[in-house]
């Protein structure tokens, strides 16, 4: 997904603009699986990763490095749903 | 094809925000979320498999199995420490990859920049994230912060050191270090209490380094999720902030709580017995039961349970408020009062609640001390003045559960415990609240 800078500027902006007024919505009660859900979703960065990790070349040394972010960005997309599922559950039983 | 799996996953993870929004439809805003990130996730290999050697599969499977193992195994009460550990690994995993970009190709000059950025925000979250949990697991001391502030004037300048003894390829590591440092030095000033505010920054921070990773590798998913995480880490920032009346700027600094300041009382409290408790309550029809740190610390939520069920059956109203700084992270008092099935409708905030305490019969104190401090309302020299505080002084009676008179984290005497209209009833949270059911037992 290819863009001019200044149009990824404005998603950034809008994206952030978006994403501040949701939040603000979000009520006292949730904040803490919404740090956790939130967390999960900072490990998108194994996105990046992914894209980068074929192109690391003979370097053993860059290569390992890669494979420590994977592991990190995993281990927080994976963990991170799967306790915020946990969280909301408790949550959704009193219903 | 790809642009539209993208598309498709923007529009989810902003849907999941929407559905978030709510106790009932949150549940389904994490499979949103799920959804969202596992079709970003499919669309980085760009339906190529097969450019992936066997490490880079062993990896994902044997870090994703361990994902799954932690989060069924944790205990709600340790879950800051758990979501400060994975602020961590995401900053940590930003960090490692712009230094990858940085070490490996010719960056145009722009994205140096970015990845720079992104290299320091990612490494000194993931440093900061370190300490916070050690904090949190009470396996560190409040570090000096007068050598904190030295260090932090003088660690900048390491950076020159590469440059004068012409060691310019090692520029980016000196770079790292000196963002793992800073992370470990903030990070370790902060007292305890002010955890919330700290694992909320640094939830925003991991989400700005995913975010600028998201420029260097030019992919605009990364971007929007990364900025959506930055976003939602800066407001409960700034929500943790105006909770304490105090500045983020304040609070990283450090050096706040942690030491008593002064403890001294112009009288003795009347100290009660889990009995008088027992019949007192019996006599009530509004009790409200306000959580803190000291709730989680003696794992008392089943005992508030049970004790809640207790005086319900009697048809006395229940009710929770929960200061939002209460606990070590946002939300946390609602989360293990979720947990032993109390209803999150029982559940109230600070401007809810505030004008109820008048009109309430019995309110119960349970491991909270400097958010019902009356002197955050009345002593312009008291360190938490202006902070905005549960007004339980205004209701009829006060029962206050705690160990002994020690002072909460702010370092003062609250005068709550000698009111009038107050009693103590020392105890540990859970060993006070048990007694407290026998007794009704024998009522």
């Amino acid at each position: 997904m290819e863009a001019t800078f200044l149009l990824t500027l404005l998603i950034t902006f809008l994206a952030s603009f978006i994403g501040y007024e949701l939040i603000s919505k979000i009520p006292q009660t949730l904040h803490t699986p919404l740090m956790s859900g939130s967390n999960a979703i900072s490990g998108i960065t194994l996105i990046a990763a992914i894209l980068i990790y074929p192109e690391v070349g003979e370097s053993q040394l860059l290569k390992i490095i890669v494979l420590i972010a994977i592991a990190f960005a995993t281990l927080n997309i994976v963990g991170g749903f799967s306790v915020t599922g946990r969280i909301l559950e408790m949550f959704k039983k009193n219903d | 094809m790809i642009e539209i799996i993208l598309l498709v996953s923007s529009i989810l993870f902003i849907f999941a925000l929407k559905l978030f929004g709510r106790p009932s439809t949150a549940h389904r805003a994490n499979t949103f979320a799920m959804l969202a990130m596992a079709l970003a996730v499919f669309s980085a290999f760009n339906f190529d498999f097969s450019k992936y050697d066997s490490a880079f599969y062993i990896t994902i499977v044997v870090s994703g199995l361990l994902g799954v193992l932690i989060s069924k195994r944790v205990q709600m009460t340790q879950m800051p420490e758990l979501v400060g550990l994975f602020n961590g690994f995401g900053g940590g995993a930003s960090g490692a990859i712009a230094y990858v970009e940085l070490s490996g190709n010719s960056l145009p000059i722009s994205d140096v920049f970015v990845a720079i950025f992104s290299m320091v925000i990612g490494m000194f979250t993931f440093s900061g994230s370190l300490v916070a949990v050690m904090k949190l697991r009470g396996k560190l001391n409040n570090f000096s912060k007068k050598l904190a502030d030295i260090f932090s004037v003088f660690l900048p300048t390491i950076i020159v050191i590469p440059a004068v003894l012409e060691m310019d390829d090692l520029l980016i590591e000196f770079i790292i270090l000196v963002a793992i440092i800073a992370g470990v030095i903030r990070v370790a000033v902060i007292g305890g209490a002010d955890m919330p505010v700290v694992i909320a920054f640094l939830n925003s921070l991991s989400g700005i380094a995913a975010m600028s990773a998201g420029f260097i590798v030019n992919s605009i998913i990364l971007i929007v999720a990364g900025a959506l995480v930055g976003a939602s880490g800066i407001i409960l920032t700034l929500l943790m902030c105006a909770a304490m009346n105090r500045t983020l700027l304040d609070v990283l600094k450090g050096g706040f709580g942690g030491t008593v300041i002064n403890n001294e009382y112009e009288k003795d409290p009347v100290s009660t017995s889990p009995e008088d408790v027992a019949i007192q309550l019996s006599y009530a029809e509004s009790v409200v039961i306000v959580p803190g740190y000291g709730m989680a610390v003696a794992q008392a939520q089943a005992a508030v349970k049970e004790l809640t069920n207790t005086l319900k059956d009697k048809n006395i109203e229940v009710k929770f408020a929960i200061h939002p700084v209460a606990g070590r992270m946002p939300g946390h008092m609602n989360v293990l009062l979720a947990e032993v099935d109390i209803d999150y409708e029982d559940m109230f905030t600070l401007e809810d609640i505030n004008s109820e305490f008048s009109s309430t019969d019995v309110v119960i104190v349970l491991g909270a001390n400097d958010v019902v401090n009356p002197l955050a309302r009345t002593d312009e020299d008291s360190p938490i003045y202006g902070m905005p505080i549960l007004d339980v002084d205004l209701a009829k009676q006060v029962i206050v559960i705690k160990r002994s008179m020690s002072p909460g984290y702010a370092g003062i005497a609250n005068p709550l415990f000698v009111n009038d209209n107050a009693k103590m009833l020392f105890a540990d949270a859970k060993e006070g609240l048990e007694n407290i059911i026998k007794s009704f037992e024998l009522v």
